[in-house]
């Protein structure tokens, strides 16, 4: 900032906070602490803050504030330079595959369950994967996410395959990892919002690697599904320095769906529909990943007008399943095969017009979305920059009917399961990127 | 404490094979002679980690002895109640220190964006700044 500046953040976030300050280079960083939580307090309990001690250190906070800004800096404050930090030696000591379980586990490198070593040859065994240079640089993954709240690590292919080899993953599977690391989207990110992650393949791969898209797609019955999704895990503990509880993860009480992520791959073969990777530009003979983020996966209800001699009407259905969700989420319709033919014969001939369905009927008011704390947290500040819907949105009567979603592209459909129950599922989760599996191949 | 690998999967409630492949993996790697008969053989595993940024150390802005007359910005990152605990902060400001002069601005977008124009303003109008606070 080139001025004296105090940072006063609520104490929950010290460890993070400090460690952060370190990494961005400035170890020696003022950093004061409030209570926490200043959300939900009153101007009274907020006075009461200003009055009180400074968690971490037990002094009036107001004067630990006027102690950063004015105390004379040491030899220390003042350092310049740079530092490279360690993450140890390339191989480890040799030692039983037991001890190195622990260590393993013990250095933070796993996701707590047992991992297969990655040796030389099994790193070897898996580099035969892919045809790129074991050294060739992927890509970067920072804790943050895209926020930039953490500074990004690199990695190569070779530190994509240790991870794949730890996860239980085959070398076949390595492109679609490699595809998923070099996306930048990591799957632990910092957020006190205990976020989740999701990637869905499309393409012929889905067949070569004996992706489960049928019966049972979302459990556990198929390795390629599950290693994958374990390897985007350890990738991001690993390579992008996530997952590190009150340093580099604030996930209040974390998520499930964390360890080996949402893994789909759509049911091309019974879906009405074009494939999702088609509907964003690419061919359907290509292999591609999307990378989807949210909160978690609801079951769906079966449909309205399901009894004996109705008539299903899903789309009302799925409406009704987007109650809670947040616009800045999104929504994801994980459409069961025998739904999403029949909202085919219902006139839906496309994922576009079930989409617009969805974004004319799923609505709020725009009371109910003011009152949202992720409105304010997220939008709030674009609706200030004049950034529409939300400018508007932010002006209008508290009973005005919006809609939830502030764009159609915040609404997805993926066709996925074995047509054994016409039951859908949805998730509040929103689409990002997609990538190429075949420039990893 | 040991832990027995075999029971500690089927405590899992996972096959002790699972780890097959590893061990078969690892026996490749053994030096027989130097393990002895009896002994588990060693392996050697390879560092997972990826490739840290280099820092770039930072000096911190020369300070000032006093605030006294001077002009302090509030900066609030956006979360929920960061302006009350500002209206707060400067309430103690005014009766604490009312020689001081305080300027509250919310940052403009959402929490993580950056905001130069902000910061171009706060530099050439403030003597000192405070930035807050999170949830």
């Amino acid at each position: 900032m080139g001025i004296p500046t105090s940072p006063v953040v609520t104490v929950a976030f010290k460890q993070e906070c400090k460690t952060n300050a370190a990494k961005r280079g400035m170890p020696r960083l003022r950093l004061v602490f409030s209570p926490h939580p200043v959300w939900g307090k009153s101007p009274e309990q907020l006075w009461g803050y200003m009055n009180g001690p400074d968690p971490a250190t037990q002094k009036p906070m107001m004067q630990e504030v006027i102690n950063a800004l004015t105390m004379p800096l040491t030899a220390a404050d003042t350092k310049t330079g740079k530092e490279t930090p360690s993450v140890g030696p390339p191989t480890f000591e040799p030692d039983t595959a037991k001890n190195l379980q622990e260590f393993y586990r013990n250095n933070g490198y796993t996701d707590f369950l047992p991992i297969i070593i990655p040796t030389e040859e099994a790193v070897d065994e898996m580099l035969k994967g892919t045809s790129h240079h074991p050294d060739e640089l992927v890509g970067k993954l920072a804790a943050g996410g895209g926020t930039e709240a953490f500074a990004a690590w690199t990695f190569t292919v070779r530190h994509a395959a240790i991870n794949a080899v730890m996860a239980g993953a085959k070398p076949e599977h390595l492109p679609v990892i490699l595809a998923i690391a070099s996306s930048g989207v990591i799957s632990l990110i910092s957020s006190t919002n205990d976020l989740a992650y999701g990637a869905l393949v499309n393409g012929p791969i889905r067949n070569k690697l004996n992706m489960n898209y049928g019966i049972g797609a979302l459990g556990p019955f198929a390795h390629a599904n599950a290693a994958i999704g374990r390897a985007w895990t350890l990738v991001s503990k690993n390579l992008g320095n996530a997952g590190i509880p009150g340093e580099t993860y604030m996930g209040d009480m974390g998520n499930t769906l964390n360890y080996l992520n949402l893994i789909m791959a759509e049911n091309e073969e019974a879906s009405p529909w074009e494939p999702f990777d088609v509907q964003h530009g690419f061919k359907k003979e290509e292999n591609v990943v999307s990378m989807f983020s949210g909160l978690s996966v609801s079951a769906g209800q079966v449909g309205k007008g399901s009894g004996v001699g109705g008539t299903p009407h899903f789309d009302q259905q799925y409406v009704d399943l987007f109650y809670n969700f947040t616009g800045f989420f999104g929504a994801l319709l994980l459409c069961e095969p025998i739904c999403a033919n029949s909202l085919k014969e219902q006139g839906y001939d496309t994922k576009e017009k079930l989409i617009d369905y969805f974004y004319k009927n799923a609505t709020q008011t725009a009371k109910e979305y003011r009152d949202r704390n992720w409105s304010y947290l997220f939008e709030y500040g674009q609706a200030l920059k004049g950034v529409e819907p939300f400018a508007t949105w932010y002006k209008l009567p508290d009973d005005a009917v919006i809609p939830k979603f502030p764009h159609p592209n915040r609404i997805s459909v993926v066709v996925i399961g074995g047509s054994t129950d016409p039951v859908s599922q949805v998730a509040n989760f929103s689409y990002g990127k997609s990538v190429s599996i075949d420039k990893w191949m | 404490m040991k832990i027995n690998r075999r029971r500690l999967l089927q405590a899992l409630g996972m096959s002790p094979a699972l780890l097959a492949g590893s061990t078969a993996v690892a026996e490749g790697k053994t030096n027989k002679k130097e393990a002895g008969a009896n002994a588990e053989p060693k392996i050697v595993g390879l560092n997972p980690k990826g490739m840290p940024p280099a820092i770039t150390l930072l000096p911190l802005a020369p300070r000032f002895g006093s605030l006294d007359n001077k002009t302090i910005y509030m900066v609030d990152i956006g979360f929920n109640n960061g302006n009350v605990f500002f209206q707060e902060m400067q309430r103690w400001f005014r009766e604490n220190m009312p020689s001081v002069k305080t300027i509250y601005r919310r940052k403009d977008g959402d929490y993580p964006q950056d905001d130069p124009k902000l910061w171009a303003e706060v530099k050439t109008a403030g003597a000192a700044v405070i930035m807050g606070v999170g949830h």
